[in-house]
Parts: structure tokens; sequence; C-alpha cells
């Protein structure tokens, strides 16, 4: 019995080490049948990993037939990973040395802690045509002077909200924050949850702390505080914007218990198509959401940007967005010259004119006819932005990203005063960003 | 005399000799047996080796270096990363989140395991149906279970809520707020665990011989005398391997906690699985995520001792009794 229960103990202590470990394994495992790099002439195999899903991994899909038509003796291997594990499948497979050939990112402080380990191919000096992108984009995967990623999507930020509630409800919509705050008032009055908020994933929170600290204080104070010139996180800006947000939390705003709903199993957008709630600040990709989820809710669908904050240093036309996917070459690949034209098959004009017809985001490459309508406004709004901000858990290295997620978190939940978590960012930044 | 001697000792040198040829043989049959053995549990061992002893070491070995999990070289540090790991305000409210999720794995799980089975073994009407209820939830997979629990606490529409607000008491916002996500997380590992100990308290309970119970009838003990001297101690082995099994499966728990609120949703709920997954693969510290996995391994592997230990002891005792 008791070498028995000992084992029982011992197998399953192992299988905790091994959850942890055991992912190299598996994708070594993985790669050994892809047979990555088999390489003997006449038939090539390349890897590609991504983690979109719906219609952008048709879209990929249709680039690589595309590749494969043109390089008869190609044989691309997608494998397509969720989110999350994504990453996490993506960290082992490099440190084990099974990265895919070509992989996607996000670009930012997360593809340069790959570039930092010397793990990226460096873009600049290949046979690529740099012109055709949108330079802020481009440069979201720029270190040290060296391109290590080429973007194709531009992921925008801002409010969707319910025509017919402002309709119903006499509201505009508005263009200073005064004016939004009022209209939460209206709206609570006639039991609507004004703003739809699913923050359990924490960014979308981090929406607002981003955008308020632009509006109040301006792009700069973002950058200074990251390049480290002469700002830092604890600025007043973002004591403010700390303010602001608890100000909205107290005024009970967001739909109840916001902070313990998931963003991706959809309660919060089902208060959207159901009326109950009237405003939400979310991706572009919520446009892709309604089509899919509940098709009916896009008459009534509106957008508009983040309200002025008054007396706001800020330019009410910055924007913020995320670059996804920005695609990348690992450095030891084994051919570089077939990697490289994947990219391009990847960022061509066909593929763009595609991803910006079907996936409802703006693209990051130029030189593409727009027809859809809240592509065309969002292409608009980038082209006239003062600037964009990228996101700061995906411009900053990870774990002051994730610090940045976590203290916003608390900032909603009220377990954190603005001060507490300017100084917590503050500290970290001080660590970390030299 | 002589004669009768060196006779004497010839036979013995003889018989011995039988003796040992016998033993050879029996030796070798025993050598051909523990090849087969050794041969027959080779391959199991070998799985047993890749996928477990190496990988505790390796989690060992990387918990002495500051590594990002990318880079080729790895900075030596020795023991810097415990060191900061006694120091890490965030390791401690982890462990202590698995310490309460151990209090509550054996102190709430393991009795109400035992009360389902009893029921299941007792005498009432539908305890067949009672028997399936109960065990359904052990067989979904965790996600399911977190993703259904997600739409049960949901705040608005959630049922939880919806039937609280029918009884007359206010909605509780059981995943937002740190204290009620780790209770509320803790009710859904219940639920679904506490099944796994029903089972095993149904098979041993199964097994206790009738006679036990005639003999105390003929006693004259009642129901209650009978669970507490005939049932109880008979189930105290069970009872020892199911804390074993709780114990550990708390300590390294990790799946309903990611599931349920996103990886630890803010510190205050993080336990040491989602920390060492933080760690590990979203902050690029695989060196401090291995340190933290090996100090569970370690205290998995010191409670299990005590435990062991423990009913060692408690055997003994019951013996000279």
């Amino acid at each position: 019995m008791k070498k028995i229960s000992l084992f029982i103990v011992l197998a399953m202590l192992s299988a905790l080490i091994l959850s942890a470990c055991s992912g190299s394994k598996e994708t070594s495992k993985d790669e050994a049948s892809g047979g990555s790099n088999s390489g003997s002439g006449d038939q090539i195999e390349l890897d590609f990993w991504h983690f979109d899903t719906g219609a952008r991994k048709d879209i990929y899909g249709a680039a690589i037939k595309r590749f494969e038509e043109k390089n008869p003796n190609v044989k691309v291997n997608v494998v397509q990973v969720p989110n999350d594990d994504y990453k996490q499948r993506v960290i082992i497979a490099m440190s084990g040395g099974e990265a895919p050939d070509v992989f996607a990112s996000w670009g930012g402080g997360w593809l340069e802690e790959f570039v930092k380990s010397d793990k990226v191919m460096d873009l600049t000096e290949q046979d690529i045509e740099f012109d055709k992108f949108i330079e802020v984009a481009l440069n979201n995967s720029k270190f040290d002077d060296k391109i290590y990623g080429l973007p194709l999507g531009i992921s925008l930020y801002t409010f969707f909200y319910n025509k017919e509630i402002f309709e119903q409800n006499g509201l505009e919509v508005p263009k200073t924050y005064s004016e939004l705050l009022s209209h939460i008032e209206v709206l609570k009055k006639n039991d609507i949850y004004p703003l739809a908020l699913a923050n359990q994933p924490k960014w979308p929170g981090a929406f607002y702390l981003m955008y308020l600290a632009d509006r109040i204080g301006g792009e700069e104070v973002f950058q200074n505080a990251h390049r480290r010139t002469g700002g830092g996180f604890d600025d007043e800006v973002y004591v403010e914007a700390g303010k602001y947000i608890q100000e909205l939390v107290e005024l009970d705003a967001f739909n109840p218990g916001f902070n313990g709903i998931p963003y991706d199993s959809g309660q919060a957008r089902q208060m959207m198509y159901s009326d109950q709630a009237a405003m939400m600040l979310q991706t572009g990709a919520f446009v892709n959401h309604v089509r899919e989820e509940f098709p009916e809710f896009e008459e009534k669908l509106g957008v508009f940007q983040f309200p002025a904050v008054e007396g706001g240093k800020g330019n009410p036309s910055n924007i913020s967005a995320g670059v996804s996917p920005t695609w990348s070459v690992k450095k030891d690949t084994k051919h570089p010259e077939l990697a490289v034209a994947l990219l391009n098959e990847l960022t061509s004009v066909e593929t763009a004119q595609d991803y910006v017809n079907r996936s409802g985001n703006v693209v990051a490459i130029k030189g593409v006819e727009v027809e859809d309508e809240y592509v065309k406004t969002f292409t608009e709004w980038v082209n006239e932005a003062n600037s964009i901000q990228f996101p700061y858990d995906q411009t900053l290295p990870p774990e002051l990203g994730e610090l940045h997620k976590d203290t916003t978190f608390e900032l909603f939940g009220l377990g954190m005063t603005p001060e507490e978590a300017a100084e917590a960012m503050e500290k970290k930044a001080k660590e970390i960003l030299k | 005399m002589s004669t009768q001697s060196i006779i004497d000792t010839e036979s013995k040198t003889k018989s011995s000799k039988v003796v040992s040829t016998e033993k050879e043989v029996r030796k070798k049959r025993q050598r051909k047996k523990s090849t087969a053995i050794f041969l027959f549990l080779l391959p199991a061992l070998l799985i047993y080796a890749v996928f477990i002893l190496y990988p505790i070491f390796s989690t060992f070995n990387y918990s002495f270096y500051q590594w990002n999990g990318l880079q080729a070289d790895k900075t030596f540090v020795g023991l810097d990363n415990f060191k900061t790991l006694l120091s890490d305000p965030t390791f401690w409210l982890a462990l202590k989140n698995n310490l309460y999720l151990v209090g509550v794995s054996v102190f709430v799980q393991i009795p109400l395991g035992l009360v389902m089975a009893l029921v299941v073994l007792s005498k009432i009407r539908g305890k067949r149906l009672l028997n399936v209820l109960y065990f359904l939830p052990f067989l979904m997979s965790a996600v399911a279970i977190g993703l259904l629990w997600i739409f049960m606490y949901d705040p608005v529409k959630g049922p939880i809520n919806q039937l609280l607000n029918v009884v007359g008491l206010e909605s509780v916002h059981w995943l937002a707020s740190s204290d009620m996500a780790i209770i509320a997380v803790l009710i859904v590992i219940v639920w679904q665990f506490a099944p796994m100990y029903m089972i095993l308290f149904k098979a041993s309970m199964v097994g206790i011989a009738e006679e036990l119970y005639e003999a105390a009838e003929i006693d004259g003990a009642n129901g209650r005398q009978k669970f507490f001297h005939v049932t109880f101690p008979a189930l105290m082995p069970t009872i020892v391997s199911s804390s074993i099994l709780a114990v550990v499966g708390s300590l390294k728990t990790f799946d309903m906690f990611y599931v349920m609120l996103g990886g630890g949703s803010g510190s205050a709920t993080e336990i040491l699985g989602t920390y060492m997954y933080r760690q590990s693969f979203i902050n690029f510290n695989m060196g401090y995520g291995s340190t933290i996995a090996s100090v569970m391994f370690i205290l998995a592997l010191i409670s299990v001792i005590i435990i062991q230990y423990t009913n060692s002891v408690r055997k003994k005792r019951g013996i000279l009794e």
C-alpha cells in the first residue's frame, strides 16, 4: 500500500514537472514528423506558425497556396495555435532550436525578447520592398534600426456603440469626456449599462488607461517613460488617468462584475447585442465578432473615437492600435531565401487586399482598395492620426507590460490607488528599462 | 576415528557441493526470472526516466540559472533564484492560496466524498441516479468545467446570482473580487474532485467484511457506532492515500485557476502553478519559473513524507495497542 501510494505520488509529482517541461518534447516530435529541414534537394518544407482564426486563417491559407504554386518544390506546414498557447509554444520551440521558419507575432516587446536572444533574422538587407509598408507599423518591429518583422494588419482600438440606444435616449456621439460622462448618467437612469467591459484578460481595461493617458498628457508621456527620456510611469498624467478610471468605476459606468468576465466567452458582447449595454471600447476585431456571432446587430453598430479630455494636452486624433500579425523569420532557418519569399507573399498586395476585404481590419500595406465601411473609417482615422500608440503590454518588455495590465486591473477593481499603481510601475520600470 | 572423520568430511564436501550446485541452479533461475522481469519493466522504466526523471532533474538544473528560456547561454547564479523567491511577496501569497486549497481539499473534499459514498451505499431510493449525478463532474474536462462555471457565475445572467436574487439576496461578483474569486474557484474544485474520493471510499467500503458489522450488531452497536468503530477504521488507509492525493493535487494545481481566472486575476489570486507559468512563459523568466517548480516539488515531497511517516507511526501504535 505504502509503496503503491508513494509511487502514485511520485507519478503525480512528475506529471507536474512534466507539464512544465514536456512541451519541448512534444514540439520536437511534431517537428521530427514534420521534417522541417529534410532539405534533400527536390522537396523542401517550411514551417509556418500563426495564431489567427476564422477569415484570417483562410486568408493566410490562400496566400500559402499562391506561394506553393510559385514554388512547386516547397511545402509549407501550417500550424495554428490560439493566442496564449502560441506564446508558450514559440518560446519552447525557440529554446529547443525547433522553431518554425516563419512565425507570427505582435511585434514590440515580445518580439524584441527573441531578437535580443539572437533568434530572429535581420530582414533589413533582404529582398523586401519596405516602402509599401505604413511606417509606424513597420517601426513596431524595428529594433536598433534593424527590421525584424513585416506587419500585415493594424487593429484599431475604438468605441463601438449601439446607434438605436443613442437615438432613443437623444444622445449624440460624445466629442468630449464630460459629454461621455453625462451620457453615462442618462443611460444609467434608463437601466442600460453605459459601458460593456470584459476585463478578466486585463487588456480591455488597459485600453482605457492608455487612451486616458494619451488624451490627458499627449503621446510623449508614454514615450518619455518608455525611453527613459525624462519621464516615468509615475508621471502625474498616469495618476490622473487612474483617477478617471476609478471615477468611472464608482459611477457604475460598467456592467457589474466586469473584472471576472473573460472576453472570449462573449458575455460582454452579448450585452451589446441584446441592447443591455450601449458602448464598448474594443479592438477592430469586434466588427468580425458581430458578423460571425450576431450579424443582425451590424445595422445598429456605430463607431466613435475616444473623446477629448477637456484641458488635456493630447491630440484627439491620436489613435491606439495593435499591429497583428507581424511576420518574422527565425535566424537559423535553412532556407532564408524561401522564407523571405514566403514573407513577401504573406504581405503581398494580393494578400493585403484579401485581408482588408475579409478581416474587418486596417492593413499595414499601402496600395490597397478599401470597400468595407468600417475599414474605410478606420483607415481614414489612421491616415489623419497625429500619432499611433501601440498597446503598452506589447510594446514594453513582457514583465513590465504584464505589470501594467495587473496594476490597471487593480485600478478597475479599486484594489489599488492610482498613486500606488503608478509607483509600482515606475519601480519595475527602473529595474527593467535601463 | 581418523578415517571416519575423513569420510565424514568427504561426504560433507560432497553434500555441500550438491547443495551449492542446487543453489546455483536456483540462482540462475532467479537471475533468469529477474532479467525477464527487468526486460518487461524496461519500456516503462525508459519512459519514466525520459519523461519524468529527466524533466525533474533538468527543472532543478534550470533553477540555478538566470535564463529567459531562449538564450543559448544561461547565466549560472547558484542559489540566487531561491533567495529571490524567499523574499518574493507574490510567492508567499501564492503559497498561502495553495495552503487554502490544501485545507479545503483535505477537510471539505474528502469528507464530502465520504458522505457521498455513504449516501450512495445506503438504502435510500434513487441512489443509482444519485450515483450517476455525483460522478458526472469527474467525467468532464477541466476546461469545460471552468467555462461552464464562468457562465454559472456570470454577474448578470448567471444562474447562481439569479437564484440569489430570487431568494432576495444581493448579487455577488463571484470572479471579479479577489477574495470571492478564490472561494468561487475552490467551490468548483470541490465540485470537480469530490466524486473521485467518493469512488475511492465506495470501493473500500464494499470491501469491508459483512461479518464485522454483524459482530458489531450482536454487540448492540447502533448505526453511528458501527460507522465510527467499523467503517471508519477500515477506511483509514483510503483516507491516508486520499489525503496524499488531495495534498499533492492542491499543491500542483493549475488548470482551474488558469481557465477561470485567466492565469491569476491580479496577483491576489495567484497560486504556485499559475505563478510558475506566468514567470516562465509570459515574463520570460524560465530560470525563476523552474525555481518555483522545484519548490513546488520539494513542498509536495515533504508533505507526502510527513503523511507517510505519521501513518506508519499510527500503524505501529495500532499494533502495540
